[in-house]
């Protein structure tokens, strides 16, 4: 049934219909919603899981480490500060192989303090080992949240799925939550291939020596990889109960293209109308919007993009030094492989900015109109007059 | 080789052992170790009969009533008595006070007493067999019967000896019904007779009958109280009533009534008892003391209660003459003029107390139809202490003991530092254990036996550490509200019961108090900190990061083995039941 709903209720509904058996988590903008929402559900008996209060996201992480440990199906839901917060468990989750599912919507890390969007805080996590999917609009939101449970539980990895603060997860829009019977079909009880049992005591994550320590870590590479394979799998599957998909990667018009854009989030969407006009006006643009970033589908990636012409990447965050995050991973990803193209790199929308459709024209025409890269980064969109005023 | 891998189940490589953690022996980190150690609550210390007030409490939010009830009887006959009448010094030094309010200590005592007899609960007590000695007791007041009933439950046979129809003393024809209703005072005797306690009504102790006692008994406790009272030595002094002795007709349900204003003389509790009372009976008591307010040795609130009912205070006054007022017109009914000298400070007396001296020629002179004298008493001359160069004397905090071929023990009023009622049960008390170890050991033993009974570093003595029960495991330490970890205890209101408004006290000798409801109490007992003992909260098991505390069958310990003597567990407990010790290895 289709419902107007908002990009965080559509992470709720399906942390609900997923039936998640417990929940730890602490409020921040503009994650918020997401927890609240599961909290009501808990407390009103329409979700039977244990929702824990803690009193800090270092312990929300540890809280549902111990529960998925014991072999629950755990959710958390964090931003920004939050989730930096989380760090030290991240890597923990991740190696202890637990298939925890985190909502993560992207908000800026302060000083200055911004609770808008920004993709700095989940990219900073990037080397944590946890699965990363970037959504573009609360259908998809919906959809990934259930199929991170899937592929969390298939390869044992923890799953983080992202979304835009407030374009995506306080707009409201019309929605297919499914039904309850639908989702069980899809997602089944949890049976876990090792969990903490008081009948049968042993311990996890002890001392590892150097002698056994790499093969762990190549292990937990090697589920890595095969991530993207059991996503696409899913996605048919999905696909298949549902009728609806959303690939690892979409590439659109990229055949043809002279110039491809690469998007994450709700830019994508943006970017879809922008597509439309310029190829209306006889432009030879493609798009290639990435939702799987960790692992990174380096395949995919060299297959649609290495014969453009040149690419444009839009990246809203920043590595301080050296640059947009996504052009960094594209052009590490294409640089092995013969042909591979110019990669422009553009920061733009920190901190909750508008990108809009002017914006990725602008982009657009700038790639265009230079032969290669004048820099490794080129910003868009600053204010010319405030850049002067504090550099003189 | 990656593919051949990925064609198979995905592998999963993981730290994980075989075994459980046991094999870790992390008890050898350890440098210090926590112990379960529980301490003295100040409560407790400050309770004259030393009542294990934080396990009163714990029981009763449990609604373990009957075992509270009875954790009260181990240590003191008059739970429903006490929870009445005791000035509770226990609730001055609760550590709650420290969050919000004390703990409503003598309210829930009450509470456990009156539950007792509304659920009709049976006592267990504790009596060992016969020793075959017998004990006789003259006088049947809290200090005799308190003595009697701790004796019999040492295995003698007591007989005690009471000059008044009734057994009670001051209980029964001194303290005002309004405070102890008589039918209340009558079941908790009762019990103490169930004890095997004998009685003996208008059978008063004298000259002759003390050398007949020497031939029965093997041991004789002396509890008669002062029953005589001063007398003022001023022209007209035949005119003032004896307020003791107003206070036993009343208490003998003589009907009197009076009109006009009575003067009392007086500043300590009977003078304020006799007061309330005449009020009920239609007087307009007007309290005369020589010195100041403050000064008074009545207990506050009981002065604080009789101004609330209309009773008047003059200070600073003394009487110096009584005149009668004959004539009897119908503007000047039939009555007395009393002059009183005016006081003033002048330094302190001895006792620290302010001094009065008469403040030159000043005086006033009162009209009143009636005078009561209520300024203090003194035992009979029977009951005069034997000549201590004579004999052992072994003067003890609350009885004095005079070691002769047939011991003798002085309690209650005649040797109790406060002459309250809790501190006549601590004499008798004492006195049962004094002789009891006399009987057993000898004179030497006492002072040694009856200072490892105390609770914390008052005076008060505990029957249960002297029985050689679970108490005596308790340090004298004393818990300070800084030890209390107050995290784990919520703001609460304190339960106060309903009271008679001050109209509603005139009109009759009904209880002004009442008893606290059954929630009431149990949220009341829920407030307790519960201090120095292990209320069985499991903090300590929960925190404990190598689950090294073990329970079974509700006794916790230590599994040493296993404890890295971090000291979570002692440091987290809310109430100091515990105690980390460094470790020499």
């Amino acid at each position: 049934m289709k419902k107007v709903i908002e990009g965080s209720h559509a992470v709720s509904e399906a942390a609900r219909l997923a039936r998640v058996q417990v929940i730890a988590a602490y409020p921040i903008t503009p994650q918020t919603h997401i927890v609240e929402a599961l909290s009501e559900h808990c407390s009103n008996g329409t979700l039977n899981a244990r929702f824990i209060n803690v009193e800090s996201e270092h312990s929300a992480m540890a809280a549902v480490i111990g529960a998925a440990s014991g072999g629950a199906r755990a959710f958390t839901a964090s931003s920004s500060h939050g989730l930096a917060y989380m760090h030290e468990l991240l890597h923990w989750a991740s190696a202890a192989r637990l298939p925890i599912v985190m909502a993560e919507v992207n908000r800026a890390l302060g000083p200055g303090w911004n609770i808008w969007t920004d993709q700095t805080d989940s990219l900073a996590q990037r080397d944590t080992g946890w699965i990363q999917l970037y959504c573009e609009d609360g259908q998809e939101a919906l959809d990934t949240t259930l199929q991170a449970f899937r592929l969390a539980e298939a390869v044992n990895l923890p799953v983080m799925v992202v979304l835009d603060a407030f374009y995506l997860s306080h707009t409201f829009e019309p929605i297919e939550v499914p039904d309850q019977e639908t989702v069980d079909r899809f997602l089944p009880a949890p049976s876990p291939r090792f969990q903490l049992d008081t009948a049968d005591p042993s311990a996890f994550n002890q001392l590892v020596t150097p002698a056994a320590y790499m093969e762990m870590r190549y292990n937990t590479q090697l589920a890595m990889e095969e991530a993207q394979r059991r996503l696409i799998q899913i996605e048919k599957e999905f696909e298949t109960i549902f009728g609806r998909s959303h690939a690892p990667v979409e590439a659109v018009a990229c055949e043809d293209a002279e110039i491809i854009m690469v998007t994450t989030g709700t830019v994508t969407s943006t970017c879809r109308q922008v597509l439309a006009d310029l190829r209306s006006r006889g432009e030879k643009v493609g798009l290639f919007k990435l939702k799987l970033f960790r692992p990174l589908p380096t395949d995919l990636i060299c297959r649609h993009l290495s014969s453009a012409g040149k690419i444009a990447v839009i990246d809203r965050n920043i590595s301080f030094g050296a640059g947009g995050i996504f052009a960094q991973e594209i052009r590490a990803g294409l640089c092995n492989h013969e042909p591979h193209p110019p990669v422009f790199g553009f920061v733009a929308g920190l901190g909750g900015r508008d990108i809009t459709p002017d914006t990725l024209v602008e982009i657009y025409n700038h790639t265009k109109n230079n032969p290669a890269p004048s820099e490794e980064t080129i910003w868009i969109g600053l204010n010319q007059e405030t850049v002067e005023a504090w550099s003189n | 080789m990656r593919d051949a891998i990925m064609d198979k189940q995905l592998p999963l490589f993981i730290p994980h052992s075989s075994t459980t953690t046991a094999v870790n022996k992390t008890g050898s980190w350890r440098f210090f170790h926590p112990k379960y150690e529980e301490k003295t609550a100040p409560c407790s210390a400050a309770c004259p009969v030393g009542q294990d007030i934080p396990r009163i409490e714990m029981l009763a939010a449990r609604g373990q009533l009957k075992d509270a009830w009875q954790t009260i009887l181990n240590e003191n006959p008059f739970p429903a008595v006490c929870g009445r009448v005791c000035f509770h010094p226990c609730e001055g030094v609760c550590n709650r006070a420290n969050m919000d309010n004390p703990i409503a200590i003598h309210h829930l005592e009450r509470f456990l007493g009156d539950a007792a007899f509304r659920g009709k609960f049976r006592a267990d007590l504790d009596i060992r067999p016969s020793t075959g000695k017998k004990v006789a007791i003259a006088g049947a007041g809290p200090a005799g019967l308190a003595a009697a009933y701790f004796l019999a439950r040492l295995g003698y046979g007591c007989d005690v000896f009471e000059a008044a129809s009734e057994p009670g003393g001051l209980l029964r024809w001194g303290i005002p019904a309004y405070r102890l209703p008589r039918d209340m005072l009558a079941q908790e005797i009762k019990r103490i007779e169930r004890a095997g306690v004998q009685i003996h009504c208008q059978h008063p102790v004298t000259d002759r009958m003390l050398v007949d006692l020497k031939k029965d008994f093997d041991g004789l406790f002396i509890g008669c109280g002062c029953a005589r009272s001063f007398m003022l030595t001023i022209e007209g002094e035949e005119f003032a009533g004896d307020g003791l002795e107003f206070l036993n007709r009343l208490g003998s349900g003589e009907k009197i009534s009076y009109f006009g204003t009575a003067a009392i003389i007086g500043g300590g509790n009977t003078a304020i008892d006799v007061a309330r009372s005449l009020a009920r009976l239609g007087a307009a008591p007007l309290i005369v003391y020589r010195r100041r307010i403050q000064d008074m040795p009545a207990f506050e609130p009981e002065v604080a209660m009789a101004a609330e009912e209309g009773v008047r205070l003059m200070e600073l006054v003394t009487p110096i003459r009584i005149r009668e007022t004959v004539g009897g017109s119908s503007t000047a009914p039939p009555g007395y003029e009393l002059i009183l000298q005016k006081m003033k400070v002048s330094g302190k007396d001895t006792g620290g107390r302010a001094r009065v001296v008469p403040d030159g020629d000043a005086t006033e002179t009162i009209a009143v139809q009636n005078v009561f004298v209520a300024i203090g008493a003194v035992a009979e001359d029977l009951w005069q202490f034997p000549d201590p160069e004579k004999t052992t004397d072994l003067p003890f905090s609350h009885c004095r003991l005079f070691a002769r071929r047939m011991p003798l023990v002085y309690g209650g009023d005649l040797a109790t530092p406060v002459k309250s009622v809790s501190d006549a049960i601590a004499s008798g008390k004492q006195a049962a254990m004094a002789l009891d170890t006399w009987f057993q050991h000898g004179t030497d033993a006492i002072a040694e036996r009856l200072a490892g009974c105390r609770v914390g570093a008052g005076p008060a003595l505990s029957m249960e550490i002297y029985l050689g029960k679970t108490r005596k495991n308790r340090t004298s330490h004393t818990v300070s509200y800084d030890e209390i970890v107050s995290d784990y205890f919520q703001p609460a209101a304190r339960s106060v019961p309903p009271t008679l408004d001050a109209e509603q006290r005139l009109r009759s000798f009904a209880e002004i108090e009442s008893t606290l409801a059954d929630t009431a109490a149990r949220n009341e007992a829920e407030r307790c900190f519960n201090c120095g003992i292990c209320a069985a909260c499991d903090y300590c098991r929960l925190y404990c990061p190598e689950m090294a505390v073990v329970v079974e069958k509700t006794q916790r310990s230590i599994n040493m083995d296993f404890c890295k003597g971090c000291g979570v567990c002692a440091t987290e407990c809310p109430r100091n039941a515990m105690a980390l010790e460094e470790e020499i290895k």
